[in-house]
């Protein structure tokens, strides 16, 4: 093969640069990267996409976009530490550099969120995700209805976005309720599993359009309360964490019965996934 | 394209004039079994081979294959084709070669597998000897052999040697080839034939009954437990078959701790971590924890999952699972049959 010819086929595995421009810690195991394209272009993604975040030398995990397409120049993802890859990625300050492929994958289907209430149910570091798709609602908001906005931490310490969560709460544009399952001497917010806050706001509309986004076990106690809102499964999409090694389809490891968490997903309808035994 | 003969005395200056042109790789020897390796003279070659211990797949989707390599400050892909004959492929193995091409092309291309793959000839061959747990010749008939660029057929005398794509033409150049009569290319064409329902392992039913009744078994778990009972998970019956092509990626320092290459490596979804992440909440969860979740999950793939994709099952029939596997269970027609039997 001629080099022009090996040069006009991608790689769909040589990952991009890009810049760190800012970082923060909002928890002990959590770091929060705003980064950019070294080679300047954009980020073309939709809420709900992931990218493949590596550093060389020690690997690449799947992360999902944590910034709204609607926030342009820079792009934000939250890694947590939990193994020898995101330890790498976590060491990482402004000015060094991450390697990243992508956006990746099938992300929120907006269309079918657009005009609608929508409410976003999300546990633990599940809100990074969603994040995305908080933002792009935000800046967008006259194209959607009534807007809900559930988050639940283990504890205090646990949650993520401080600064957000402020203006959340102060925030007419959203309906905003957080809870912990702990609480702690300085906590003086609601106490309880996320379904509690199911009882926290005005009755929800049976054509809300929901978006869940957590550990698995969430998943259950939630959706029994839509069932109970009336709220059809067509009309749920989940977020689904599965081992996406390549992200493009290949590897085999994300499979969930013959769907692939990287480009079926990682964004599902309920419907879609409560047809699959092996889904959550 | 058109049908060609070569005399036997003139194959092997045939092979040594490819050797001396291109990579060339068949099946040879090893000890009692065949492998494909690269071909150093005509003599190596062994067409009178039943099955080769892991499939031709490696010469494009090689066990360990570098997709990045990083030095200190620049990265590049290491996409490096290199001009290869691949010579004795069985028609079972060219359907193998035809899904992995269709899996690693459909929605985004894998050039690190094509680059490779187009830069192969690929030269099939007939069977002249039959593995025992093949079963080739009674499973998914309906997905036609395709994508190899010739097709040799031995004869007694001489060999016909079919072209079927400008690569496989090209292929005349190196010997005293010489257009084949009516009656050689009638004789290869029975050569071929003969060997069908020869088979000792013979899978009963057609690729639709089997699909259906697979995918509804899916939560028979009493039936996975049993079928799966002794699974050890080694993975062996993914690591040769042809159609498996699931993969690990893992970065390596050079020993300079500089640069560095990002691999891939073949992966099993028979081992037990093939399928665990760690989550979100920093617990382990592992979508298919039991071995029997692994095991089923392979048998959906192969009889169930891609048929839609691939014009039938992901299964060629080659036997190498049955073989590979120490407890003799990954047999796909003891465990089909056991599966269509069921209620039955
Ligand atoms: S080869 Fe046999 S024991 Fe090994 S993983 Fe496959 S079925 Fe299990
Ligand atoms: S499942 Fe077994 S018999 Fe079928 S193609 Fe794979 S290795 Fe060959
Ligand atoms: S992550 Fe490799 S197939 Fe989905």
């Amino acid at each position: 093969m001629s080099d022009d010819l090996r040069a006009a086929h991608e790689n769909i595995f040589l990952p991009r640069e890009a810049r760190i421009l800012h970082t923060a810690r909002p928890t002990a195991s959590e770091k929060h990267f705003t980064l950019q394209m070294a080679d300047g272009e954009p980020l073309d993604y939709v809420p709900g996409q992931i990218l493949e975040v590596g550093v060389m030398g020690y690997g690449e995990i799947p992360i999902g976009l944590a910034s709204s397409p609607t926030r342009k120049g820079s792009f934000d993802i939250v890694v947590r530490t939990v193994g020898r890859v995101s330890t790498a990625i976590n060491s990482k300050e402004v000015g060094d550099s991450l390697w990243v492929r992508g956006p990746l994958g099938h992300g929120f289907d907006l269309d079918s969120l657009k005009g609608q209430d929508v409410l976003i149910v999300a546990g633990g570091i599940g809100l990074c995700p969603t994040r995305s798709l908080i933002q792009y609602i935000l800046d967008r908001r006259d194209e959607f209805g009534r807007f809900l906005l559930f988050y639940g931490a283990r504890d205090p310490l646990q949650l993520l976005f401080t600064e957000d969560r402020v203006e959340w709460r102060a925030s007419k544009e959203i309906d905003y309720h957080e809870t912990v399952d702990r609480a702690d001497v300085t906590w003086t917010g609601n106490v309880g599993v996320i379904t509690t806050l199911f009882h926290k706001t005005t009755h929800l509309d049976p054509n809300t359009r929901v978006v869940i986004c957590g550990p698995p076990v969430m998943f259950e106690f939630v959706i029994k309360e839509l069932d109970q809102l009336g709220i059809a499964r067509e009309n749920i999409f989940v977020d689904l964490e599965r081992r996406m090694k390549c992200g493009v389809g290949k590897c085999g490891h994300c499979q969930i019965n013959d769907k692939y968490c990287c480009i079926d997903g990682p964004v599902f309808t309920f419907a879609a996934i409560q047809e699959l035994e092996e889904a959550i | 394209m058109g049908y060609l003969y070569l005399e036997e005395k003139d194959f092997a200056a045939f092979v040594d004039a490819l050797i001396a042109a291109k990579r060339v790789v068949g099946p040879t020897a090893k000890r009692n079994k065949f492998v494909y390796e690269q071909l150093a003279s005509a003599d190596e070659l062994r067409l009178d081979f039943d099955v080769t211990i892991l499939p031709p797949k490696k010469v494009f989707f090689p066990p360990a294959q570098d997709i990045v390599r990083f030095g200190e400050q620049a990265i590049e892909g290491c996409i490096a084709p290199v001009d290869t004959v691949l010579l004795g492929v069985h028609f079972y193995d060219v359907k193998g070669i035809d899904m992995t091409d269709y899996l690693f092309r459909e929605r985004k291309e894998d050039w690190n597998y094509l680059a490779q793959r187009e830069a192969t000839t690929v030269v099939a061959s007939n069977i002249q000897a039959i593995s025992p747990r093949a079963f080739w010749d009674s499973v998914g008939a309906e997905v036609k052999p395709k994508g190899h660029d010739a097709f040799l057929t031995k004869l007694a005398g001489g060999c016909v040697l079919e072209t079927l794509t400008p690569k496989g033409e090209a292929l005349a150049a190196f010997g005293a080839f010489r257009d084949a009569t009516a009656d050689e290319i009638n004789a290869a064409q029975q050569t071929n034939d003969s060997v069908m329902g020869q088979c000792s392992e013979k899978l009963g039913y057609t690729s639709e009954a089997i699909a259906a009744k697979v995918r509804d078994s899916f939560d028979n778990e009493e039936l996975w437990d049993e079928l799966a009972m002794d699974c050890f998970s080694c993975g062996s019956c993914n690591t040769v078959c042809p159609t498996c092509y699931c993969f690990d990626v893992k970065d390596a320092w050079n020993l300079n701790q500089v640069s560095g290459s990002r691999t891939r490596y073949w992966d099993a979804c028979l081992t037990r971590e093939f399928a665990a992440v760690t989550m979100a909440g920093g617990d382990k969860e592992n979508f298919r924890e039991r071995h029997q979740s692994r095991f089923r999950h392979r048998f959906m793939r192969k009889t169930a999952y891609l048929n839609e994709k691939l014009g039938g099952p992901a299964c060629t029939g080659c036997g190498r699972c049955s073989q590979a596997c120490t407890v003799n269970i990954a047999d796909p027609v003891r465990v089909i049959t056991a599966i269509m039997e069921v209620g039955s």
